[in-house]
């Protein structure tokens, strides 16, 4: 019996050094580390290829490194475990804003370049970059859901969670925009805002309670990219189909079905994999001792004309949104 | 003569080179009640586990009715007709009775679907056949002891059964029960049924049993009819030792009482109790269970803190708000259960010693002086001699009565006025027992004042100078030891 | 009869299930007296579909708290059963029903139980350690191994069995509908076997026994080990159902959105009455705190609960339901003990 059992940890110990066995070669030059949310988001997967592409193109020792599941804490151990490591720079697209400041104080403390990609709101950090003005892209959701519901009723904001950064200031920046372009719309006002974990299930659920608690609510203006795909099942279930709306962030083949079948009308996006890259270029150029000024042209597109946000020496914006829809679902490779 | 119903014949076993058991030899007759007595770790529930088949003797050979064998299986005994009932009776508290009573027999017979209508048969056959009267819907977890010992035995009786073996079945019952499962012991006899009684209690081997057997380490040391056995003799069997009754005679008395109390109370558990120690002095304080002489220990030591009255220490009176203040005021107290309240079991020998003097061993930064703490140790380990291969292993290696004399250095060690013991033998076996009498006469001759609260009556009669007896919170009666016997002080109790 | 109904209403009050009803009617009404909406068809049918899958999950915890043990890693269990299952009939391209996807992944299921149940019961190490590790061990497995990631689609047999419902509720005001999934038939026979089994097998009645006592379940000749290994299989199975009901139901399998369900699931189970200590507690009981579990999940925006606050009342709920039946079982041990000391003095 003793033997079964040493038998079985050996393999459960011996098998990740064989699976890491591949990853191993040690490559030239800067030492980069993309840290997602987590790593198995379509999302980050898909900001995975660009980092791949990247390190392909250069040859720099550029990776991505992203924990099993979506948690502040574990993505904040991943970090600490980097910084010991040793690396050049850490480019981190943040889960929770204030719980992860200290550590990239720690990172930038130890020498480590950091740039960020939706964290605008992080004071620890060399740069942050967005694909765009947070403001311009809730506007953009907003025009989106707007044009669905015909520019007229009762809608409400959903986010992955009250703390997230970059929801929030969409969310925001969607409401004012509707409040100086759409007088006909009207936010919910017993419930403004709601969340959804970054849960498909749990949007689900939520949107539901939200259509039979408020009978007159027209439309959810969804922010992560679980948001409108869970809403519009339960428009199709609670057999709302044409009655309400929603928009959001969406990837374009994950959601064919839903587009096609008119469930939901548009989605907004970004490209990760853009922004990966967008957040490694900029990292590079720090560590090469560029100055960071006036107009950057970090070779990326959408993120050749980037310009500091208002008021911030931070904070970088490009002009990276795209709308998806049925007849373009199926032009973007993914 | 009848024949033999069990005879087990030079019975070796050892454990990694351990000789639990040398050249036994055992034997029982149908309808026998007999006793087989021996201090912790003298073989005897290895002897048990062998008849019953848990274990394998390395020598030896067993008779069942006349048929030999080296060695049974669990199921070989059990179809020789012997049952086991062990110290925690093998119930489960959270099912109902009928399933206590029914499930040896449903997995006996190999079942696999459960017919409650068949459980309940088999249990009301089960409790009928020694006139149990129980509700076999009650979970056993809100019965009494007596009541679950009563279910075991009902059990054991299922599979025609011949010997009962019993592992120390009077502890946890009152006098009552214990005499109650007598009468039932008495009846069983009357059937034909042997009882084999597993104990170190000297009345109980006198009370019930014809025969003893007693053991120690390893070897059979006496056998024979409880008729030619006598406190003496048993006590010289279990431990190989010889004692005096060292009646208790104090002296040096202080001519100022060290404690006083005077006409405390609490919440009704007590009231109007005083009385006086003096140094060198130990007072006996006895009652039935809820008399309040728990309490009365408790608000002494200031766990829980009296209402009424008041306490006086060297004269002056003192408010005991909290052990803090008890043991500022060179109180100690060695509580009733060492196990939950008085020792630290997972901790070293070495620390439980020093835990309640450890401001004494600290040097001025607070640090720990550790030559001061190792020569603190070595003392009390030499002085109550200890058995104990390291200071450094942890409490619950001890045996029961080196336990308890742990509990006794850690006091010893604040160099107190007074100490009040609750319980100081319970569950500790007869050397020990002897050796702690000493130890706390000894005490007293150097000027301690001590206070015993118990209800083994020899021991408050062989110890203590004056004895209370409280009675519904009450003092009842004020003895002197010498003038008085069990027979009187249990007149007061009841 | 009067005698009759007292001693009945005095053995209710002993258990743990009126008291757990009674705080999830006062729930519901709570929440019809909020919203208007909740004994709404629609929404008695979205609860109920909500139920499933986490009333599939109690029931395994449910056996395994029973037999003294405790298992945290269903979740992951669960996901890593389902997702290689999608994930293989994904890659094979399989258009068939969704049978084989449940076959399979109970099959896979029962392999993960059997390795819970080889080390606790075979090599009787403590079950929170085990579980724990386990369930490390499957999360690395399926990330490592299987190299996780969202499955937005799944085969069309797990499709259209998750889209296909035994009715529809139609609600007359609102005119919303919900529907109720097959699914919840296949909920409904598993708690009926286990209920079963619990109760009319040496097998069932083996699982409370160990609870009790499992020194004495051996004693009295239930196969200890035995019992705890085919338990954890048989968990490992429900579990791994439970995972199935949930992709089709999403429509789609995504690796990770179980994990973290195991808290609110003991909760509710140890809410419904169950000792966490093992040996006592009730599939009613159990179906009950589960059942006041999910309502609260699913009620907090009928309820009205600010979505800043959902946390705390959610916490609080599970601190005041615990904290009844604790409240319960001091009290009976105080009058047991009063009733001990009583026998003493006569």
């Amino acid at each position: 019996m003793k033997k079964v059992i040493a038998l079985v940890l050996l393999v459960l110990l011996v098998m990740p050094v064989l699976f890491a066995a591949g990853q191993a070669e040690k490559k030239g030059g800067y030492e980069i580390v993309v840290v997602p949310k987590d790593a198995s988001n379509p999302w980050f997967v898909r900001m995975k290829v660009g980092v791949d592409e990247y390190a392909k193109e250069t040859g720099l020792n550029v990776y991505q490194r992203g924990t099993p599941q979506i948690d502040a804490t574990l993505q904040a151990q991943l970090i600490q475990d980097l910084i010991a490591q040793g690396v050049d720079a850490l480019c981190v697209v943040p889960v929770d804003l204030e719980s992860l400041e200290p550590v990239l104080g720690q990172a930038r403390d130890a020498g480590i370049v950091v740039v960020t990609h939706e964290g605008a709101a992080l004071e620890n950090v060399d740069y942050d970059i967005e694909a765009f003005s947070n403001a311009g892209y809730g506007a953009f959701i907003m025009d989106n859901l707007a044009e669905a519901m015909g520019g007229e009723g009762v809608y409400t904001t959903m986010v992955a969670s009250l703390t997230n950064g970059s929801h929030n200031e969409w969310a925001d920046a969607g409401v004012a925009h509707q409040k100086s372009a759409y007088p006909k719309m009207q936010l919910l006002d017993a419930e403004k805002r709601v969340e959804s974990f970054d849960n498909g299930d749990v949007a689900y659920n939520v949107a539901k309670e939200l259509f039979k608690k408020y009978p007159n609510l027209k439309g959810i203006m969804g922010t992560s990219s679980y948001d409108a795909p869970g809403v519009a099942r339960a428009i199709e279930e609670l057999g709302l189909i044409g009655k309400a709306f929603t928009s959001g962030t969406g990837m374009p083949l994950d959601n064919a079905a839903l587009l096609e079948s008119g469930v939901v009308k548009s989605l907004t996006l970004w490209d990760p994999a853009l922004a990966g890259k967008a957040m490694i270029a900029l990292a590079v150029k720090v560590l090469d001792g560029d100055k960071i000024e006036g107009t950057v042209d970090l070779g990326v597109d959408g993120y050749t004309n980037m310009k500091f946000k208002a008021g911030s020496d931070t904070v970088l914006e490009g002009e990276g949104w795209i709308v998806i829809n049925a007849d373009n679902v199926y032009d973007f490779g993914f | 003569m009848a024949e033999s119903l069990l005879k087990a014949v030079d019975i070796y076993k050892s454990f990694v080179g351990v000789q639990a058991l040398k050249k036994v030899n055992f034997e029982i007759k149908p309808g026998e009640i007999h006793c087989l007595a021996g201090e912790n770790g003298s073989g005897k529930s290895t002897l048990i586990k062998i008849i019953s088949g848990v274990y394998s003797p390395d020598d030896g050979h067993m008779e069942f009715d006349g048929k030999s064998y080296s060695k049974i299986t669990p199921i070989e005994a059990i179809k020789n007709g012997i049952q086991v009932i062990y110290q925690d009776f093998s119930v489960f508290p959270n099912l109902t009775v009928m399933e206590n009573l029914a499930f040896n027999s449903e997995l006996a017979d190999r079942r696999h679907l459960v017919n409650w209508k068949r459980m309940r048969e088999i249990a009301e056959e089960a409790v009928a056949k020694i006139d149990f009267k129980v509700d076999l819907d009650a979970l056993v977890g809100n019965l009494t002891v007596a009541e679950k010992q009563m279910i075991a035995i009902s059990r054991a009786l299922m599979f025609n059964t011949k010997l009962i073996i019993m592992d120390e079945p009077t502890t946890a019952l009152t006098k009552k029960e214990v005499r109650n499962l007598f009468n039932i012991i008495l009846k069983l006899k009357e059937r034909g049924i042997a009882i084999l009684f597993v104990s170190h209690k000297l009345n109980e081997v006198f009370e019930i049993s014809e025969n003893f057997t007693i053991l120690r380490s390893g070897e059979l040391v006496a056998t024979g009819s409880t008729s030619e056995l006598d406190a003496k003799k048993f006590s010289y069997y279990m431990t190989g030792r010889d004692f005096q009754q060292r009646h208790f005679v104090p002296v040096n008395l202080s001519e100022n009482p060290i404690f006083e109390a005077r006409g405390v109370g609490m919440g009704g558990r007590f009231t109007d109790v005083s009385f006086a120690v003096h140094r060198g002095e130990i007072l006996g304080i006895t009652g039935l269970l809820d008399s309040g002489r728990t309490e009365l220990a408790l608000s002494i030591f200031g766990i829980k803190p009296i209402e009424t009255g008041q306490f006086l220490v060297d004269g002056n009176p003192v408010r005991i708000s909290s052990p803090q203040v008890a043991i500022g005021n060179n109180i100690g107290y060695v509580p009733e259960d060492r196990l939950s309240e008085g020792l630290f079991l997972s901790q070293s020998i070495a620390d439980n010693i020093v835990i309640s003097e450890i401001d004494r061993l600290v040097k001025s930064a607070g640090i720990l002086d550790k030559k001061k703490r190792s020569a603190e140790i070595d003392k009390w380990v030499n002085e109550l001699a200890i058995a104990t291969p390291d200071p450094n292993n942890a409490c619950q290696t001890l045996s029961g009565g080196n336990q308890q004399r742990i509990v006794l250095a850690k006091w010893l060690a604040c160099n107190l006025d007074v100490l009040v013991l609750n319980g100081p033998t319970v569950g500790v076996d007869i050397g020990s027992k002897h050796d702690i009498h000493g130890i706390l006469q000894q005490l007293a001759k150097e000027g301690l004042g001590l206070i015993i609260i118990s209800d083994d009556l020899p021991e408050v009669l062989e110890n203590c100078s004056r004895v209370l007896v409280m009675k519904a919170g009450r003092i009842v009666a004020d003895m002197n030891a010498g003038e008085t016997d069990e027979k009187t002080i249990l007149s007061y109790m009841l | 009869m009067e005698m009759k109904t007292q001693t009945l209403l005095k053995k209710l009050s002993r258990r743990n299930e009126p008291y757990i009803f009674l705080v999830l009617l006062a729930l519901c009404l709570l929440i019809e007296v909020r919203s208007g909406q909740f004994f709404s068809s629609n929404n008695l049918v979205d609860i109920a579909s909500a139920l499933i899958v986490p009333g599939l999950f109690a029931i395994g915890a449910f056996m395994v708290i029973v037999s003294g043990g405790i298992d945290v890693s269903f979740p992951a269990l669960a996901s890593l059963s389902v997702y290689a299952t999608t994930k293989y009939l994904l890659d094979t391209n399989y258009q068939g029903g969704v049978w084989v996807a449940i076959v399979m992944a109970l099959a896979i299921g029962a392999v993960l139980g059997a390795f819970n149940g080889l080390f606790i019961g075979y090599f009787k190490l403590p079950a929170l350690i085990v579980t724990l590790g386990s369930s490390s061990v499957f999360k690395g497995i399926m990330q490592g191994a299987l190299n996780s990631k969202q499955l937005t689609t799944i085969p069309v047999g797990m499709r259209e069995w998750g889209t296909s419902s035994l009715f529809i509720a139609k609600n007359p005001v609102s005119g919303l509908t919900s529907r109720m999934p097959v699914a919840s038939l296949a909920f409904v026979i598993v708690l009926a076997l286990v209920f079963l089994m619990l109760r009319y097998t040496m097998f069932g009645r083996g699982i409370y026994a160990i609870g009790g006592s499992e020194a004495s379940a051996h004693r009295a000749g239930f196969g200890v080990v035995k019992t705890k290994f085919i338990m954890y299989i048989m968990v490992g199975m429900i579990a791994s159902l439970a995972g199935v009901i949930r992709v089709c139901m999403m429509q789609q399998a995504h690796p990770t959105n179980m994990l973290g369900m195991e808290m609110n699931i003991i909760a509710g189970v140890v809410l419904g009455g169950t000792a966490i200590t093992g040996g006592r507690g009730t599939l009613l009981g159990c179906m009950l705190g589960t059942l006041l579990i999910v309502i609260v999940e699913n009620s907090l925006i009928l309820l009205g609960v600010p979505t800043s606050w959902k946390s705390v009342f959610t916490g609080a709920l599970i601190i005041i339901g615990t904290g009844v039946s604790a409240y319960q079982v001091i009290r009976m041990n105080s009058t047991r003990k009063i009733k001990a000391k009583i026998q003493e003095v006569v």
